[in-house]
């Protein structure tokens, strides 16, 4: 029994053909973190609201808990599914205080006890006579988690949880909600844009894109084997080039030469293929393959970004990241050698689109 | 997760499903749905009747009034609106220029002292000037002229721009306060004068705050009763209060169908000004920018802003607080006065009341069940909106006399009136409260298990409170100085201070008349400071 499961679920608001949310199938464990991450208008924040009630799907069938909450023939509304929602703004409620939101859905007899409860997990305990005016953006946000938990939901959505705080406080409430969650016990499911939210945060990330699925995975698996380009260039950064599978299969023939990559999914030698190579891959080695001249780059403090041109009789545009104590300047040539890790194989289908 | 409450579990399968579509997947609750349609109902139907009573008139009829009365009502009518409208106009923009623009000394009281014309109701304003500029009026006592024949055209005009002007001084400063001044820097920078770029962009970016201002001023002459009325002017809301007055409802309705024909001409192009006072409020970073200096002309600017505030408000409260210190020493104040009031009280306490109850579920149904249903029954429920009180007032004759005779005459009649044309306030008042409200609170408390009702009653109601009772407290004061209704329907012996005020006046008892106007006045300052905050 999963906590969570979408069965083809389909909503199309305008009725027109581009669903918001097309035949999407979804499955979360208890206890699980999963992030639903893609750019504004994937349907991420749509499948959140059907899951939550707020919205009807137009056919599918979404079970919490086991037990249907919405098919064919029934819709359960929102306050009677049992979760629990942290809004992107918080939505908490302004008349009341910081223990009166928490305990907002808590049963009378448990109020006192679990509003205490709650503040001490989130790291609170002092705040209950407060008003939600008078709170931090980060305290904020505790709160709004501590009143999604008080009632020991199903499950947990959370709606952008981090768009509103600023880049500092970002990194810090990213492993305090994950230290929350976990010590809570929850399920939870988290919409964001940002991958680096979704990789810090999530035990699985569900790549969306166009109200469908485009990869489901572990963090370390939706970066260093993407499965489609979409994949590819959304988490992070990433060259992709074609080529042939080598006749070793651990290698891709292409126009940089003999490309090492681990992750080949099994396909035969001599298979037309794309590659997608993350800049970190792409180690400076005064012996590498790859020589290539560098055209433009910025400074980030961490790494200088550098967009290089391949020397040869194809020249390549590829993205190096390049360890800030060396220095590059624009001109320079450079050599890179190919780290296997973080080389992966396409999908066959978006490599016929390539070529095509 | 129980099956047993059966409204709450529906069937999912919105597609194929034509009544969810048409609430874009969130149909309301029956009950809901039925109340807001009943209130709609209740607001729409006595002018729909005054209508048809009107197109189905003696066609005989129709072309006597055609030939005869029409066209000189059409004419004087809309001459005293475009009239009235230009002056306030010329009066307002500029004051709302100098006042959020420049350096003139005081900007932030002249900013309230100059929204204060607006609390006079123009038949109280309309007996001030009568009183000063009248015949044997104190003018003409102290000096031996008159200087204004307040009887003429031009009197007329000036009484009605006098307490109509800041509508136009009110729409156009919040828009110039809104306005981003990056536009006017813009300019600046690229070589414009503070004068052109006042004429290039400020003006042009004014323009629809300036419309929306103007045609409010435009309907209120020409919904108004009693300043005309007491000012001998003949407009088509007298011709058409005088022909109920002598029992000939059909001609009363004839002109009604005329009269609504310009107003709902003139909501359409307020509504397309509004549409563009939306497009053009871009708010931009606020910076405490440095004002236009005045210079020479401050002197100047200064005759001009105190001319208009004394005129519009010093001379008309001075009048009515010297009448009613006379009228007070003389025992004005006695039972009948505290009688006139109570009678006003009661009867506007109730319809502001019934008001602010009956358009909550208008508005919960069209912001929460936005779709096309919805927003059909939110504007017919603002029928009453502007539409001129003798209008109401013959629709719920033809009603209450053929429908419900055992209430005609009472004061339910009359409360009712005061519903139907005063409940679009209350209507705004409550749609601003809930849009304060977000949608995720409710959703918030909704995931929180608790059920629709319990969260409007927990999170809905408390918050948009204060909002309500705004909406409660215009729609007190409107139906406190309500005149044409009131006279045409109240119950035989039942006078309110309007009608007082109105009945002393016409008999050059000043002194009787002064404070129950000075009073109605006083009561109006109060939503004042709501209107401001919102402007």
């Amino acid at each position: 029994m999963y906590a969570i499961e979408l069965k083809d679920v389909v909503k199309d608001y305008t009725q027109c053909g581009q669903p918001a949310v097309d035949k999407l199938s979804l499955r979360v464990s208890h206890g699980e973190i999963v992030t639903l991450l893609g750019p504004s208008g994937c349907g991420k924040t749509t499948t959140l609201r059907l899951i939550a009630g707020f919205e009807r799907a137009d056919s599918g069938s979404i079970y919490l808990a086991g037990s249907a909450v919405s098919d064919g023939r029934r819709f359960v509304p929102p306050e009677r599914r049992g979760i629990g929602m942290v809004f992107q703004d918080y939505a908490l409620f302004p008349h009341l205080t910081v223990a009166q939101n928490v305990g907002f859905g808590c049963k009378a007899a448990e109020r006192a006890t679990r509003t205490r409860e709650m503040l001490a997990l989130v790291g609170l305990p002092d705040f209950g006579d407060r008003y939600p005016h008078q709170l931090s953006g980060g305290q904020q946000q505790r709160v709004a988690l501590a009143r999604a938990l008080a009632p020991r939901p199903v499950v947990v959505l959370l709606d952008e949880p981090f768009s509103n705080l600023d880049a500092d406080l970002r990194g810090q409430m990213r492993s305090e909600v994950k230290r929350i969650l976990n010590q809570a016990g929850a399920t939870a499911v988290l919409v964001t844009h940002d991958q680096k939210d979704a990789l810090a945060i999530s035990d699985r990330i569900v790549v969306m894109c166009g109200g469908t699925l485009q990869q489901e995975g572990t963090p370390r698996e939706i970066y260093q084997f993407p499965e489609n380009r979409f994949v590819a260039s959304f988490v992070g950064e990433s060259n992709i080039l074609c080529g042939k599978v080598g006749d070793s299969g651990n290698t891709v023939q292409t126009l940089l030469g003999e490309v090492p990559c681990s992750h080949t999914h099994d396909k035969p030698p001599g298979s037309q293929v794309c590659v997608s190579i993350r800049p970190e891959s792409l180690e400076l080695d005064p012996h590498g393959q790859v020589a290539g001249v560098v055209k433009e780059y910025h400074y980030s403090g961490q790494s200088i970004d550098a967009r290089i041109e391949t020397l040869g009789e194809f020249p390549q545009e590829l993205t190096v990241h390049i360890h800030p104590e060396h220095s590059a300047q624009i001109g320079d040539t450079l050599r890179f050698r190919i780290l296997p890790e973080f080389v992966a194989v396409i999908r066959a289908e978006e490599t016929i689109k390539t070529i095509a | 997760m129980t099956s047993d409450n059966k409204a709450a579990i529906t069937p999912a399968t919105t597609r194929h499903n034509p009544w969810v579509r048409l609430w874009c997947g969130k149909p309301p609750s029956l009950f809901l749905l039925g109340i807001a349609t009943a209130v709609t109902a209740v607001m729409a139907i006595p002018i729909i009747y005054v209508l048809i009573q009107g197109v189905q008139a003696d066609p005989a009829r129709w072309r006597l009034l055609l030939d005869q009365r029409i066209p000189a009502l059409l004419q004087r009518s809309l001459g005293l609106a475009v009239t009235v409208t230009s002056l306030a106009l010329l009066v307002g923009a500029p004051l709302a220029w100098l006042v959020t623009r420049t350096d003139l000394p005081g900007r932030d009281v002249w900013h309230w002292l100059l929204a204060l014309p607006m609390v006079i109701p123009p038949y109280v304003g309309a007996m001030t000037y009568i009183i000063v500029f009248g015949p044997r009026g104190l003018m003409w006592r102290s000096f031996g002229s008159t200087f204004l024949d307040v009887y003429s055209f031009t009197g007329v005009s000036l009484v009605l721009a006098s307490f109509t002007f800041p509508y136009v001084f009110l729409l156009a400063s919040s828009s110039l306060r809104r306005m981003n001044r990056n536009y006017e820097e813009a300019a600046a920078v690229a070589g414009l004068s503070p004068a052109q770029a006042l004429l290039r962009v400020t003006l042009p970016l004014l323009r629809p705050a300036l419309g929306a201002g103007a045609l409010l001023v435009a309907l209120y002459v020409l919904a108004d009763f009693g300043a005309v009325n007491m000012l001998r002017y003949s407009t088509f809301t007298t011709a058409i209060f005088y022909q109920i007055g002598s029992f000939d409802q059909s001609s009363a309705a004839i002109l009604s169908v005329v009269l609504v024909s310009l107003t709902v001409l003139l909501l359409y192009l307020e509504n397309r000004a509004k549409a563009g006072v939306r497009y053009s409020s871009v708010r931009g970073t606020w910076h405490c920018r440095q004002p236009v200096r005045l210079g020479k002309l401050k002197p100047l600017a200064m005759a001009f802003v105190t001319t208009v505030f004394l005129f519009t408000a010093v001379l008309p409260l001075a009048v009515l607080i010297f009448w009613s210190v006379t009228g007070i020493a003389n025992g004005a104040l006695d039972q009948r006065f505290f009688g006139f009031a109570l009678n006003s009280f009661v009867t506007a306490g109730a319809a502001a009341l019934i008001a602010g109850i009956l358009a909550l579920p208008v508005v919960y149904l069209r912001r929460r069940h936005p779709g096309a249903v919805s927003a059909f029954l939110n504007r017919l429920s603002y029928t009453g909106y502007s539409l001129p009180g003798v209008i109401v007032a013959l629709g719920m004759i033809f009603l209450f006399n053929n429908y419900v005779r055992f209430l005609y005459g009472t004061a339910f009649m009359l409360i009712l009136a005061y519903v139907v044309r005063f409940m679009p306030q209350s209507l705004q008042a409550t749609e601003t409260a809930l849009s304060q409200v977000p949608p995720q609170l409710e959703e918030a408390a909704q995931s929180l298990g608790f059920s629709p009702g319990r969260v409007l009653r927990r999170v809905t109601a408390p918050l948009a409170v204060p909002g309500v009772m705004a909406g409660v407290s215009f729609v007190f004061v409107s139906a406190l100085k309500e005149l044409p209704a009131t006279l045409l329907l109240r119950p035989a012996g039942m006078d309110t201070l309007a009608v007082r005020i109105w009945i002393e006046a016409s008999e050059a008892f000043y002194h009787s008349a002064a404070p129950a106007a000075l009073l109605i006045v006083l009561l109006s300052i109060l939503p004042l400071k709501w209107m401001l905050s919102k402007y």
